[in-house]
């Protein structure tokens, strides 16, 4: 049953993300190798929110196009292009005003030509249809009250034979209703 | 259930690539909560279930080449 109307999900997670600030990388820290964060602008590390490490799943090659869906502050995004070289082309797709700017910021401090950086949703993503190799997300997928139609959207994105490589958080036994519905809860 | 969803839009080679419990320890790395939210969980949930609040997975698929499931 669903306790937030797609509105307020979405109010509520923009009010949080929009204001979410962290100096510590412990949450980085927890799922990426210190080599492959030594390298990114701390920024990036250091407001890393994702539940794992998509990237290390999707098997990317040169020359592929990725969409990282939530992107954040950008950190897989950067991780993506890294691995998809210059040949290859990285958009990063947020809701949150302040996570593209930070996004932004982190792509031109990273340097990488390949990295785009976009403000849309997930639920209706501003690409065309058969656009990209490989689609990626860490921890946003759960944040969606239409989880289907953001799949329904990634696959429509991806090319014939493309790739989605997500990591998220899924509740295998049902918690107290009383945190069901508590704002705080949804946007973790 | 959110592996059926994969499925049900059209994706094959549905892989749950890693699974791992996360904890009310682990979310209180998050900057997204409160002190006072935490604590708030710490008493709605029973202990017992404090290490293993969710699940954090990894779930890797692919479009076909020809799509089968195109119907559904």
């Amino acid at each position: 049953m669903a306790h937030f109307r797609d509105d307020e999900a979405r109010s509520i997670i923009l009010e949080t993300y929009g204001r979410v600030c962290s100096d510590g990388e412990t949450v980085a820290r927890a799922f990426y190798a210190p080599e492959e964060l030594d390298t990114l602008p701390r920024d990036a590390v250091g407001m890393s929110l994702g539940v794992g490490h998509p990237v290390r799943h999707a098997g990317l090659r040169a020359g592929e196009t990725v969409l990282d869906l939530g992107c954040g502050a950008g950190i897989d995004t950067l991780l993506a292009a890294r691995a998809v070289g210059p040949t290859g082309r990285v958009i990063g797709l947020d809701m949150t005003p302040e996570m593209v700017e930070r996004a932004g910021w982190n792509a031109a401090a990273a340097a990488p030509a390949n990295v785009e950086i976009r403000q849309g949703l997930i639920e209706e993503i501003p690409l065309p249809d058969a656009s990209v190799d490989v689609v990626i997300s860490n921890g946003v997928l759960n944040l969606s009250t239409r989880k289907s139609r953001v799949l329904a959207e990634a696959f429509r994105v991806l090319r014939p034979g493309g790739r989605i490589s997500i990591t998220d958080l899924v509740l295998e036994e049902a918690l107290p209703e009383d945190v069901l519905k508590s704002p705080a809860a949804l946007a973790g | 259930m959110l592996l059926k969803k994969f499925f049900n839009v059209g994706f094959a080679d549905i892989t749950v690539a890693e699974r791992a419990a996360f904890g009310l320890d682990d979310i209180a790395r998050y900057p997204l909560f409160a002190p006072d939210f935490l604590e708030f969980l710490r008493r709605a949930i029973p202990a017992e279930r404090h290490r293993e609040l969710v699940f954090s997975i990894a779930v890797k698929a692919s479009k076909p080449v020809a799509p089968a499931n195109l119907a559904r």
